[in-house]
């Protein structure tokens, strides 16, 4: 069957709810899930923020030192380190007036990924290339 | 269609749906999702029922909130768990929950 | 007959889309299609055995039991559902306990794949 593409789209912010935070731990995943398929076999997620999903995601948090959790930052940097493609929607980010310069990268981790920061259609874009569409 | 969207709720807390392209997306009303296709707030039936062309609601929604069938818009095609299954897979490429 | 592979996310008291993915699953499975059901969040703490089904409250266990024996798969994720204290020797039988890739792969071989998250 080869490779499965999934768009998970994160529209609830992180730390109230656990459903945003799940979204980037299963995508994470996708790593190991080849021991349960037939070789040759993958799923590939690329994990999108859009509406809400784009609250949480911001460099600076403390979320383990206040409440001892692993953070959403730390999970997605975690993401970016596993070459996962994020894609975090301009427009969203421009109406909450959050600038690019606050996503976290993880260059210090050795990630050669980085946030793609891109306008809703390339979002909708990613979906309709997708066998599954899951919304977190 | 390309994709069926399950809305569960009547006020959305989310705006992906009206991001989302009528041309390809269709509509499944469950849980608290089908006062879409009952109610007329103020003598106006949801918007929604307006912007997408194919919207579905679930029977046994519909009727344990004290409602019938015959009460919903005309727009909405009513099925029950046993069709919900069919649209999902006959209907529609993928599906999502909102 | 086609494949599903359902995500449940919301717990089993104080939500009504479990119930709703209880109900669709036993659907899905009564027409023929293969049915999987990934239990991660909330939704991992009906895996418990033993429930009292008191009515003012929904039920995991009476249609967990019927949907296994009807031949759906039900996982639940082991890590969400140790973290609320239930342990596997206190599961309902034939659910089974594994990590997040399960579902990935349960994914992969789905013609449909409903992800219903918690709220």
């Amino acid at each position: 069957m080869g490779d499965v593409k999934c768009a998970f789209i994160v529209q609830k912010p992180q730390y109230k709810g656990e459903t945003s935070r799940l979204a980037m731990t299963h995508a994470l995943a996708y790593q190991t899930v080849e021991i349960l398929l037939e070789d040759g076999d993958t799923v590939t997620p690329s994990l999108c923020f859009v509406g809400e999903g784009v609250l949480g995601i911001t460099k600076g948090q403390k979320a383990m030192d206040i409440y001892g959790i692993t953070s959403s930052e730390s999970h997605l940097k975690n993401c970016l380190l596993v070459d996962l493609d994020v894609y975090v929607c301009k427009e969203d980010l421009d109406k909450f007036g959050i600038s690019v310069d606050q996503l976290p990268d993880a260059e210090e981790m050795g990630a050669e990924k980085t946030i793609n920061v891109v306008p809703f259609s390339e979002i909708a874009k990613k979906m309709d290339e997708a066998k599954h569409v899951l919304f977190f | 269609m390309s994709l069926g969207v399950f809305v569960s709720d009547y006020k959305l807390s989310s705006d992906t749906l009206e991001r989302l392209d009528p041309g390809k997306t269709g509509v499944i009303l469950v849980l608290n999702g089908v006062w879409h296709a009952l109610l007329k707030e103020s003598g106006k039936a949801s918007s929604l029922l307006d912007r997408f062309s194919k919207v579905y609601a679930l029977s046994e929604d519909i009727e344990t909130r004290g409602m019938l069938p015959a009460q919903v818009d005309g727009r909405v095609k009513v099925v029950n768990y046993d069709g919900l299954v069919d649209v999902v897979f006959n209907e529609f490429e993928k599906i999502a929950w909102l | 007959m086609g494949a599903i592979t359902m995500g449940v996310y919301p717990g089993l008291v104080g939500s009504a889309s479990y119930d709703f993915a209880i109900k669709f699953a036993g659907a899905a499975a009564k027409k023929g299609h293969k049915v999987s059901m990934w239990f991660s969040g909330n939704a991992t703490g009906s895996v418990k055995a033993h429930q009292k089904h008191l009515k003012d409250y929904s039920t995991g266990e009476k249609y967990l039991t019927e949907l296994l024996a009807a031949g759906v798969e039900v996982c639940t994720c082991e890590a969400c559902t140790v973290a609320r204290g239930v342990q596997k020797t206190e599961s309902i039988e034939k659910i089974q306990w594994n990590a997040m890739h399960w579902y990935l792969a349960r994914i992969h071989s789905a013609d449909r794949v409903l992800l219903i998250g918690g709220e």
